[in-house]
């Protein structure tokens, strides 16, 4: 009886509904998927039901698996059928045990009515590949603004000299900050860059500044900016966690990616496109280097391996193991045929490109990070609070850089300028004068924190 | 639009119409009664800053005794909600000053007295007593997830906490400080992750709304801050209600609070952060606020930790079962008068007493390890006396058999293998074991003599204590669980993850043991152990040297200068031991009943508490009060009801496996089978070269012959000092070895068994079954029974195979397999 009359106020209902008049209002423009609805389930579904774990046996990670049916065989999302869509039916119950996200805040009803409407209008597919990670179609974030002032300082995890030298970029929160070089003050702040960069690199003719980075464990990408102006250029890769390193080729016409998805990317500058994506590692990519005619990529990796690959073709050369702990730093030997790796080990190694057979170390006190190769030398930012600068060739130490009240993460040298500068955990950055070791500026790379 | 919002009406009508209770256990309504008083825990309290509350414990006592908690339905009014109020039932700081709070329930009151102060200063998070905690509370860095030795998903921690500055450079350094964002705490890993924001592989594991997320995210806005130098330091937690609280339904709840003392004299509420667990979730759950539910009659001891503070607190519930009377069952001693008063309590009848013919098997495989001569049997159903147990009892303690079957058990702990202690060792120490039983030798006395021994294992038998222990860590891992109970494995790389047992406590034990000194001899199987004078012991972790410990006593400053061991042997032996006398009686205990009043027998610790915490109390005092004289234990709990109940349930005691109402049958163990069987056919196993007549209980070592029965049935390598390596699980292996086994077929054939023999003299057919019957269940058959025999003897032409058959058939009975 009861079931009775609910039927029968259902198709009262359904009845009224149908029979309503179209709104002559006017008709906002379509919803998108990659600009509208892709953004919303990465942020509140793609947890619990994507390539990791997929409950219910249902995926959200790209369009074609949205809208397919996961282990209830019900229709996930039927075009233009808001009831035979049972994704839009978890999202909108009202019984907390039954809504998705499961154990979360409903979703705000901007959201869902964004999500009604797409389905409504015939819940289309408007990328190319419908198989496509969601991560890959999404337009490249607008992100906030960085924090008028620093509540506190972060750590410089990436840092580099303007190819004149009059300007050191550091890597903030959400923005690069440039400083004058040699007083420490700031010069200008760029702004739409992701969460954290990692890494900082000019292109060889010095028009293009690619900052690797992104928000941990959710997106890596690398943004390219115009050197001159500091606007943006383009957004190259969307991955699933940071980009830990850059790196140009000689010619300047490709940059590599090393990300903590795992992967090695190579990418077309021109373009963007992607050119080759090389999943060797087991762990993630901490730095990655091209040899001097471009045609080998040197990478370092958590998985405790330096490896060597042609990138020509792909192919896996050699794998060094020597480091037995996490690698986070590599640059060729200027003779190409050996690599140097750094890690935490605390140890540089010197091995054979051919044959990965070792040449020879030098241990450090600390856990040694991304090793730069300038101007005839090696410069090794180390835990050990110091920056350490080899001749590249005879690999012997010509001097240490100290002073830092913090690990050393970062550093770079200006060969022209010949001056060296560091990153540190505590947000310190610190620039000395090549030829004798004198500090020049210390200065913590946070607006509106005094040192 | 429309057509969404229509749906979301259309599911929440059917929602309404299919409701059913989702989650959680239903509570009991509380009856609050007439309580004589109402008392509220804590009495007065001292809120700091305005971060800290305090949890509200409510309790009503009655004119009859009884208590009950009364925290979920008494009501709260704060004099001054300006300085404090009660939120749930915390107190929650709202400005300084003074405040009363007034619990109204029952028609009675009583007033919490609070003071606030620095109420305006930011109360910054401890990392130690707030981040870590908060991860501890979260399950974080529990042993299966970031707590494991590698970690997961390459975050790694420290197990429950044990090692702050791993966890420091683990949180705020490691990968260029990823997990925690201090311009932006929201989008920190560290909480995305648990939210399940972030893809997680251990899923959802906090909520916004848990008092953790709170502190975990206030310290990453607070700039990722380390406790500073010198930082009052927590020294202990006390649990609220203490143990011991008796429950009757309806009354079945009970919030605990817990506070933690610090070494500057000051306290704190941590009942939010603390980390709560049941010994036993078919009595009782907790929830992670801290409050317990009994489900099911009987007790539970809930274990709070706040990281590597562990106390508990015991709960008993009780309910009025239909029909139950107590029907005073009789007392023969102490143990009837603890068993029976637990018994009472929890409203379980004890069974009756068993019969002679149970009894006397019973005993005989006690205490002596074997089955009764049918003689014996049979003098002891005529006997009339009133006091032929205890006749019996006595004089089983007195047979050399005795010795030998106890030196067995004892053999197992001690690892006594020809494999481990050699060729001539074995015999020797086997010998000194069964001589420290024959002549009852004090259990003090016999652990002084393995823990102290040097000299040559040969000479010196019991110098083959430290040939099995053979360095440092095996002499703590063994020494604490035969002679503590205590597990200490898991301490030896990280704190205890579920007991108070400290990484320094098992290094600090080390140090009474590193010295030992162990070299060959030019004699073959000899070993020579003697001290050295020197020798410290480094914490592989912290690198600190460590003094000499003793569990409840702390460091030794001044241990015995020529042989640390002597320092801990006589705190071992010392009377007022908490461990020694009572590991050895609940092990008696053990092997007398089946099931250890603390069970594993040799696992003491708070999540496993004794079911009858008094009974084990009293038999350690008789024990100590008696020069530790074992026989005189074995005899008490011989001699009591207790031991001698039936294993036949009843009504009121059906359910009850840990309280001793009624005797637990059990298989017998392996070696009792090999010498049962052989009884039953009067024929001798032969093992190896040891002489005709060894009897299998009687085996110096299991290596030292290779009997597949013996091994299939359970009989241990004796690779380790733990009792469980002597399994008694049942498997397809021994039913093979019954229904066509080489050992048991063989016996049946030979032509000198028991029957062969009775029939070549003549005897009748039916006195010949009640022989074997008498043999192998210690009872003649019933008129049924002895029917059913006869009848097959008439069916089949060649009576000695029928015999065969019937004999088989007695071997199968479970009254034969099991000792009951």
């Amino acid at each position: 009886m009861i079931t009775r009359t609910i039927q029968s106020a259902i198709s009262l209902l359904c009845v009224a509904v149908i029979a309503l008049p179209v709104s002559a209002q006017e008709e906002p423009a379509p919803v998108s998927f990659r600009k509208d609805i892709a953004p919303i389930l990465i942020n509140n579904c793609l947890a619990c039901h994507g390539p990791k774990k997929a409950e219910g046996g249902y995926r959200v990670d790209s369009y074609s698996r949205f809208i397919a049916a996961g282990d209830s065989e019900l229709a996930a999302i039927t075009a233009s059928n808001l009831d035979d869509s049972e994704s839009l039916r978890r999202i909108l119950s009202d019984d907390e045990a039954d809504r998705m996200p499961l154990e979360g805040d409903p979703l705000p009803q901007e959201q869902t009515d964004l999500i009604s409407r797409w389905i409504t209008e015939g819940a289309k597919y408007d990328a190319e590949n419908p198989e496509a990670a969601l991560s890959a179609i999404v337009p490249p974030p607008v992100y906030p603004d960085p924090p008028e002032a620093y509540p506190r300082s972060v750590p410089i995890t990436a840092i580099a000299f303007s190819p004149d030298g009059a300007n050191v970029v550091a890597g903030g929160y959400h923005e690069l900050t440039v400083w004058n070089a040699a007083d420490g003050t700031l010069v200008s702040r760029i702004k739409n860059v992701g969460q954290r960069s990692y890494a900082i690199q000019y292109s060889p003719d010095g028009a293009l500044l690619a900052v690797g980075g992104g928000a941990p464990g959710r997106l890596g990408e690398v943004r390219l900016f115009d050197a001159a102006s500091g606007e943006l250029k383009s957004v190259v890769a969307s991955t699933s966690d940071v980009i830990l390193d850059v790196a140009f080729n000689p010619a300047g016409d490709r940059i590599a990616l090393a990300g903590a998805d795992g992967a090695i990317r190579i990418h077309e500058v021109a373009t963007g496109a992607e050119q080759r994506v090389i999943t060797s590692h087991s762990d993630w990519v901490m730095a990655i280097a091209w040899n001097g005619d471009g045609t080998r990529l040197a990478s370092a990796s958590r998985d405790k391996t330096s490896k060597l690959f042609n990138t020509e073709n792909g192919e896996l050369l050699v794998t060094y193991s020597g480091h037995g702990q996490p690698v986070k730093g590599v640059v060729f030997h200027p003779a190409g045929d050996k690599v140097f790796s750094s890690g935490s080990d605390n140890k540089i190694h010197l091995w054979a490109a051919a044959d990965g057979k070792k040449a020879s170390e030098v241990a450090l006190g600390g856990e040694v990070y991304k090793l730069t190769r300038s101007g005839g030398f090696v410069f090794a930012p180390s835990a050990d609070k110091t920056v350490r600068q080899f001749e590249e060739g005879s690999h012997t130490e010509v001097r240490s850089y100290t002073g830092n009240a913090d690990w050393a993460l970062a550093a770079a040298f200006h060969p022209e300028t010949k001056r060296v500068v560091s990153g540190a955990f505590n947000g310190d950055v610190k620039i000395w004068n090549a030829e004798d070791g004198a500090e020049i500026a210390t200065f913590v790379a946070a607006p509106g924190i005094a040192k | 639009m429309k057509l969404s919002r229509t749906k979301q009406i259309l599911t929440a009508m059917f929602a309404v119409l299919l409701a059913t209770p989702a989650f959680g256990q239903t509570l009991e309504p509380i009856q609050v009664g007439t309580p004589a008083i109402v008392e509220a825990h804590p009495a007065a309290v001292k809120l700091f800053g305005n971060r800290q509350n305090s949890q509200l414990v409510i309790t009503g006592k009655y004119e009859d005794g009884s208590v009950q908690d009364l925290t979920r339905v008494a009501e709260f009014t704060s004099s001054n909600p300006q300085v404090a109020e009660v939120d749930g039932t915390k107190i929650v700081p709202r400005g300084d000053g003074q405040a009363e709070i007034k619990v109204s329930v029952g028609g009675k009151e009583a007033i919490v007295a609070v003071e606030v102060s620095n109420h305006g200063q930011v109360d910054s998070v401890s990392f130690l007593y707030g981040t870590l905690a908060a991860l501890s509370k979260q399950g974080c860095n529990a042993g299966a997830c970031h707590g494991s030795p590698s970690g997961k998903g390459g975050f790694r921690l420290s197990l429950r906490a044990f090692d702050p500055v791993l966890d420091e450079l683990t949180l705020i350094r490691e990968d260029f400080g990823r997990r925690a964002d201090v311009v932006s705490p929201d989008d920190s890993l560290l909480l995305l992750k648990p939210l399940m924001k972030v893809a997680h592989g251990g899923g959802r594991q906090i909520r916004k709304d848990d008092p953790s997320y709170q502190v975990l995210r206030d310290w990453i806005s607070e700039g990722l801050q380390m406790d500073p130098e010198g930082h009052a330091k927590v020294v202990g937690i006390d649990v609220y209600p203490p143990s011991g609280r008796v429950l009757k339904r309806p009354a079945h709840t009970q919030q605990l609070s817990v506070t933690a003392r610090f070494s500057d004299g000051t306290t704190k509420d941590v009942t939010e952060l603390a980390v709560y667990s049941s010994s036993d979730t078919e009595v009782a759950g907790v929830d992670a606020d801290g409050l317990v539910v009994g489900e099911n009659r009987g007790e539970a001891a809930i274990v709070v930790r706040y990281l590597e503070f562990i106390e508990s607190t015991f709960l008993t519930f009780v309910k009025d079962i239909d029909g139950f009377t107590w029907n005073n069952p009789p007392v023969n001693n102490y143990v009837d008068t603890h068993v029976n008063a637990k018994l009472q309590q929890l409203k379980y009848l004890p069974s009756e007493t068993c019969t002679d013919d149970e009894f006397i098997r019973r005993v005989y495989l006690d205490v002596i390890g074997v089955l009764p001569p049918v003689e014996a049997v049979e003098a002891f159903l005529a006997d009339a006396s009133e006091t032929k147990r205890a006749v019996l009892i006595d004089k089983l303690l007195d047979q050399p058999e005795h010795a030998k079957f106890w030196a067995l058990k004892w053999g197992d702990l001690l690892r006594l293998t020809n494999g481990q202690v050699g060729a001539d060792g074995v015999h020797k120490y086997y010998r000194w074991l069964e001589r420290a039983f024959r002549d009852n030798m004090p259990y003090d006395e016999f652990a002084r003599q393995l823990l102290t021994s040097t000299g040559s294992t040969l000479t010196n038998p019991p110098a083959n204590f430290y040939r099995t222990a053979d360095d440092m860590n095996d002499c703590v891992e063994t020494i604490s669980q035969v002679f503590l109970g205590a597990r200490l494995q898991c301490a030896k790389c990280h704190n205890h993850p579920f007991e108070r047992w400290t990484q320094d406590n098992y290094y600090g034990m080390g140090a009474f043991f590193n010295r030992i000194q162990r070299k060959k001899t030019q004699r073959a199987d000899e070993l020579f152990v003697y001290v050295a004078r020197s020798g410290e012991v480094t914490q592989p972790r912290t690198q600190q040297q460590m003094k000499p410990w003793l569990p409840g006593e702390g460091d030794v400053e001044n241990p015995d200068e020529i042989d640390r061991r002597r320092t801990f042997a006589a705190w071992l032996t010392k009377p007022d031991n908490p461990f020694f006398g009572k590991i050895e009686v609940n092990r008696i205990w053990g092997h007398l009943l089946g099931r250890g009043i603390v069970d594993p027998v040799d696992d003491f610790r708070d999540t496993n508490p004794p079911s009858n915490a008094a009974l084990l109390d009293a038999l350690a005092k008789d024990f100590a009060e008696n020069g530790y004289d074992r026989k005189h234990i074995v005899r008490t709990i011989l001699n009591s009801r207790t031991y001698q109940a039936s294993f036949r349930p009843n009504e009121f005691n059906e359910e009850d496996v840990r309280f001793f109402s009624h005797y637990q049958p059990r298989l017998l163990s392996a070696e009792q089978l090999l010498d049962a069987i052989c009884h039953v056919t009067d024929l001798n196993e032969t093992f190896g070269s040891l002489p005709p007549g060894t009897k299998a209980t009687q085996l110096p070592a299991p290596d030292l012959v290779n009997n597949d029965f013996l091994k299939i049935f359970g009989q241990p390598e004796r690779q380790t000092v733990c009792a469980c390596e002597r399994t008694s699980e049942s498997n397809l292996g021994m039913a093979i070895q019954f229904f066509n086994g080489p050992l048991v077929y063989n016996k049946l054939r030979d032509e000198n068994n028991r029957f062969r023999k009775l029939l070549s003299q003549d005897m009748a057919h039916e006195d010949v079954v009640r022989k074997l019957y008498m043999a192998a269940v210690c009872r003649t058959p019933s008129d049924a029974e002895l029917q059913a025999s006869m009848n097959h003897l008439n069916s089949k032409e060649n009576k000695v195979e029928a015999f065969e058959d019937l004999c088989w058939a007695l071997l199968n009975t479970n009254e034969f397999l099991f000792q009951h």
